[in-house]
């Protein structure tokens, strides 16, 4: 964990309202599948924390989606050769054991960006079934990259493209045929919530990565909680934004 | 090179910039990116004398220049801080211990419990007071006056700062009852309580509804009250509010402070307290001041 200066390289529309944006860093940096990072947008007091997609020696690249003032900074006033205050990496990311060969990927919306990462990361040594979700047809992006695992079900919520559905629905369709031995999983609330009530009683280990709002983005503020089952809180910064999905309250 | 050195109710620090309550916890995460030691102190996260799980998410905001937050004292309580913490911190810098309470004889408790062990203690009055209704500490002068005598009688050893709320009707009233009340110090300016909307939804952004505002936007009301009351007191005066950079930070000074604290801006730039203390150095060099506490009080009203 540590502050960079990221110089631009490439910062593109890939669907509609989302961007890719390569940083140029200094020194190498190595990142686990699954940590984020919180960039440091001029002229706003917090910085955004965005999932880091890939990360190559020298260089890494974010996706985000335009929602507020920040993003649109983002994409408007960071053109390549920008220069920008980079924290990272930061949260815990995904663990996979090694005697777990088959991992199910469970992403919808802006909760596709981390999970890109476990399949780079994953995709030589396990069967990775990917369940990705979005609105419609003009959302999807980064095909090339969620096709490096075993199989990839595209799902659109109107049908447009692929399963007509969300993600989840996808899943379980599939999910005592593909037997997964871990599950990994990002995206709205909504659909945390329904892959949890689905995965109830399975006894296959889940795990998904959460969103909150954050200060400081390394465990210092305690701003970015989440309920834990039992009445305790937890950072979604630091000790996660990763959790067992039976760990946590949504 | 500049002497950086301040001092404060006999404590020496070896340099002004210390970050603020609740921004920095106990100071472990930030000591991950930068060795801690070279700041003047840390000012905890506020502590209770029992473990706090605090308020609902979403805590936190944005508004143009400033934050909002409202986490609700979120903290281990007392006993887990002098255990787990306390002795790690004291090894790196000068420990500001930020307590609060609900009532008179938790600010009692806290207090007898710490002192001796920590630097200073620094009483946030910011909260609300059971037996008031709800109504903080910190507003009403003869309530600062109260809380601070009751605090100050627990104390024998560790110097007492009362940090002071903005959200009153004359801080230098205020500041006048805590140094009546016994306080060998005090800081300010704790958060302007605010609001920000989410105008889809039409409710507030913060779960609690209303959050304490802090960050460079509130930066000339904080010197304004620094300043103001410093020249109510004579006892030292700890300045904080909007400070973003080294400059700000000698305004803080010039206006009255000793010593200054740094919040938000930790999140803005991990990095902000020592490059502010860097920036303090260079300053005082360009301008031959030799040392950094010749800046306290040199302001030349018009
Ligand atoms: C660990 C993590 C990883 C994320 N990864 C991605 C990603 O890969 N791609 C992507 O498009 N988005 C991601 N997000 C969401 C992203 O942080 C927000 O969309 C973004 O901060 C919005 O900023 P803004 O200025 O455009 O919006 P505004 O609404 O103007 O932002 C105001 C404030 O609220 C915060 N905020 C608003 N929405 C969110 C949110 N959903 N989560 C956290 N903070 C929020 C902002 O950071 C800012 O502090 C991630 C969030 C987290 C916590
Ligand atoms: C997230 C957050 C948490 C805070 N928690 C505390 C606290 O526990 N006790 C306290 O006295 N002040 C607390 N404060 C107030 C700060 O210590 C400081 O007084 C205020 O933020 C103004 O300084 P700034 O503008 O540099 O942030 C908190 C501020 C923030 C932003
Ligand atoms: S953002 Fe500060 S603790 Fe998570």
């Amino acid at each position: 964990m540590r502050e960079v200066t990221a110089t631009v390289l490439e910062n593109v529309q890939i669907a509609e309202n989302i961007y890719s944006l390569t940083f140029a860093t200094e020194e190498e940096i190595s990142v686990r599948p699954g940590q984020f990072c919180m960039l440091g947008v001029a002229g706003y007091p917090l910085r955004r924390p965005i999932a880091i997609c890939k990360a190559e020696r020298k260089r890494f690249t974010v996706c985000y989606q335009l929602k507020g003032g920040g993003t649109k900074s983002l994409a408007t006033n960071y053109t390549k050769g920008e220069k920008l205050s980079v924290l990272l990496p930061l949260g815990n990311g995904f663990f996979v054991k090694p005697e777990e060969k088959k991992v199910a990927i469970v992403g919808g919306g802006v909760g596709i960006f981390p999970l890109i990462s476990a399949i780079r990361a994953f995709a030589g040594e396990k069967e990775i079934f990917a369940y990705m979700g979005f609105r419609n047809k003009e959302a999807v992006c980064m095909e090339y990259e969620m096709q490096r695992g075993k199989s990839l079900t595209l799902c659109t919520d109107d049908g447009s493209l692929g399963f007509h559905g969300n993600a989840v629905q996808a899943f379980m369709k599939e999910v005592n045929e593909v037997r997964p031995d871990v599950v990994l999983s990002c995206g709205p609330t909504p659909m945390l919530r329904a892959l949890k009530a689905a995965m109830q009683g399975r006894d296959i280990p889940t795990f998904v990565s959460l969103e909150e709002r954050m200060g400081c983005g390394i465990g210092a503020c305690l701003v970015c909680v989440c309920d834990r089952t039992g009445g305790t809180n937890a950072r979604v910064c630091k000790d996660g934004p990763v959790f067992e999905i039976g760990e946590v309250e949504l | 090179m500049a002497d950086l050195r301040v001092n404060i109710c006999g404590v020496e620090l070896k340099n002004p910039v210390i970050p603020a309550s609740g921004t920095f916890g106990f100071g472990r995460e930030f000591d991950g990116i930068y060795d801690i030691s070279v700041l003047g102190g840390v000012a905890t996260k506020g502590l209770t004398l029992e473990p706090r799980l605090g308020n609902p998410v979403p805590r936190i905001a944005e508004s143009r220049g400033v934050i909002l937050n409202a986490v609700g004292l979120q903290n281990p309580g007392v006993e887990a801080f002098i255990e787990h913490d306390l002795a790690w911190l004291k090894s790196k810098t000068r420990v500001v211990a930020n307590v609060a309470g609900r009532t008179l004889e938790d600010y009692a408790g806290i207090c007898a419990r710490l002192d001796g062990l920590v630097d200073f203690i620094e009483l946030n009055i910011s909260c609300p007071n059971v037996r008031s209704g709800g109504m903080a500490f910190g507003i009403r002068a003869c309530d600062v006056k109260e809380v601070t005598h009751v605090a100050k009688s627990a104390l024998k050893k560790t110097p007492l700062i009362v940090k002071l709320s903005p959200n009153v009707e004359s801080i230098a009233a205020n500041a006048r009852a805590a140094e009546e009340g016994g306080a060998d110090c005090i800081s300010l300016i704790n958060t302007l309580t605010g609001m920000a909307i989410d105008i889809e939804r039409r409710k507030p952004i913060i779960a609690n509804n209303t959050g304490g505002v802090s960050g460079a936007g509130v930066k000339p009301i904080a010197v304004r009250m620094v300043y103001e009351a410093s020249h109510a007191v004579t006892i030292p005066v700890i300045g904080m509010g909007g400070i973003t950079c080294a400059e700000d930070a000698i305004e803080f000074l010039m206006a009255g402070a000793s010593a200054v604290q740094v919040g938000t801006q930790n999140f803005t730039d991990t990095l902000a307290c020592p490059k502010i203390i860097q920036g303090i150095s260079a300053w005082c060099d360009r301008h031959g001041v030799e040392k950094v506490s010749e800046l306290t009080n040199t302001l030349k009203l018009n």
